[in-house]
């Protein structure tokens, strides 16, 4: 069953733009299916949650990380999981005075490549999916963090700017929830 | 450098429309749906016009006038692309056409990946029409 | 290897939306959201798939590249088999499909795997139609993880 004169390279088409696409087409999707872009916005976050409370454990069982012993800490994990999962790696700054607040900054986002956001839609945050897979990690491992989108390329920002503050240690370990 | 590219979709209607000069565009767009029977005379393996190889999706030169000449494409889910060059241009070999067919191609492959495009709509993304805009001049 | 955990997570949070959504009330609707998601990406992909190549010969020569190139692709694994009734009927079985490999056997299961192949069924669907080749999909799971795709070409 080969085609012969078939020169086809298969490395061309990553499993990111599988995901890239899926993800395109499932926010296309929600948005016919929802009355607000505020509510599709909540629905990406919390699938970004979702995602988030697996992610972690395929992470931590892939990298054998142990505790996380601070936030600067914490922030160099996800800088990692960046990699790993998405092939980019940004850069960590913008910590706050206090060291309770960060920023991931992407010059590029395989999730939005050949994204192009209609006029109509701009208070989509396209993004979401990422701040609430942090939210869900962060979660599994006893740390309530916000997150959410500073600056965005979709947006004709510069760079992507994903923004996590630091809310509280969770004391006992929570149950596997989904939202 | 070529003057007019035009997108041409599977059910023959135009997707996509770019003039070096937007003085000549009804003139082009004249020239371009006249040369699509060409291009399904072309696809068309029962007539043994054409001797070009089928599999090949540049289907080189479909005709020329005095003043232009007209090239064309056609990808595997059968959208047509096609380019129209001045005659007095004679630097441009069929390489160079070949080649900006291809980019042409590889842009519309990516304008068809943004989830908020519906294919088979006409074309409107500003930063398509500017890429193509560049490889008209390219060349 | 990663990014496969990426598009699995992503996969089962696209049938988790299109079976959480109450408006909708009956599972085949549920079913038909998740399909044409896939619809979506097969017909897009496809558009970058066959960039570089050449013109496909037939309808046989393009469910070859199916089977083989595409597949590959998308699923990591070529099609172990592809039959033909050489009339518009194609039968594509995967001995072990992606999405199938981690939900374990049983009859129980076997319900739920419909969820697990309306996806795949709208890629492959999607895929033809930008390839001009308007079709029925379906899918039958008697063994996991194997699974048969059929597909039945609409003639004009």
């Amino acid at each position: 069953m080969s085609r012969s004169s078939t020169k086809f390279d298969m490395k061309k088409v990553q499993n990111s733009e599988l995901v890239t696409l899926t993800y395109g087409a499932l926010v296309a999707q929600m948005i016919k299916d929802m009355d607000t872009t505020e509510d599709v916005n909540k629905q990406l976050e919390r699938l970004g949650y979702n995602m988030g409370i697996r992610l972690i454990e395929d992470f931590l069982a892939k990298t054998g990380s142990g505790r996380c012993l601070d936030l600067k800490d914490t922030a160099d994990k996800i800088q990692t999981a960046f990699k790993m999962y998405l092939g980019v790696q940004p850069n960590v700054a913008n910590w706050s005075a206090a060291g309770d607040e960060f920023s991931f900054i992407l010059d590029t986002n395989p999730l939005t490549d050949l994204v192009e956001i209609p006029e109509d839609l701009k208070n989509l945050k396209y993004c979401n999916l990422i701040c609430g897979a942090i939210r869900g990690a962060l979660e599994m491992v006893q740390l309530e963090v916000q997150s959410w989108i500073v600056q965005d390329q979709l947006k004709g920002d510069q760079n992507t700017e994903i923004r996590v503050k630091f809310i509280r240690r969770l004391e006992d370990a929570m149950p596997a929830g989904e939202d | 450098m070529a003057v007019c590219v035009a997108i041409i979709g599977k059910d023959n209607a135009p997707k996509f429309f770019a003039c070096a000069n937007p003085e000549e565009e009804l003139n082009f767009q004249y020239k371009v749906l006249s040369s699509l029977d060409i291009v399904e005379e072309k696809l068309n393996p029962t007539v043994k016009t054409s001797t070009a190889d089928l599999r090949e999706l540049y289907l080189g030169m479909l005709y020329s006038l005095e003043t232009h000449k007209i090239y064309g494409y056609v990808t595997n889910t059968k959208i047509k692309i096609i380019i129209i060059v001045d005659s007095t241009n004679t630097s441009l070999r069929d390489n160079e056409i070949k080649s900006m067919f291809k980019k042409i191609h590889s842009e519309y492959a990516d304008v068809v990946c943004n989830p908020f495009y519906i294919p088979g709509e006409p074309i409107t993304s500003k930063s398509f029409a500017m890429n193509i805009k560049s490889i008209m001049l390219q060349a | 290897m990663t990014e496969d955990t990426l598009f699995e997570l992503l996969h089962s949070e696209v049938v988790h939306y299109a079976l959480q959504n109450d408006e909708r009330s009956n599972q085949d609707e549920d079913l038909s959201i998740i399909e044409y998601i896939g619809f979506s990406v097969g017909y897009r992909i496809i558009e970058r798939l066959t960039k570089d190549m050449s013109r496909f010969k037939d309808e046989l020569d393009t469910m070859k590249f199916i089977c083989t190139d595409f597949w590959s692709a998308v699923y990591k694994k070529q099609i172990d088999n592809l039959r033909t009734n050489h009339q518009g009927v194609y039968v594509l079985q995967d001995n072990s499909f992606r999405f199938l490999t981690k939900i374990s056997n049983g009859k129980q299961y076997l319900e739920a795997a419909s969820k697990y192949v309306a996806f795949t069924c709208g890629v492959i669907r999607g895929s033809l139609s930008n390839l001009n080749i308007s079709c029925l999909v379906t899918a039958e799971v008697q063994n996991m993880p194997s699974c048969k795709f059929h597909i039945q070409v609409q003639r004009t």
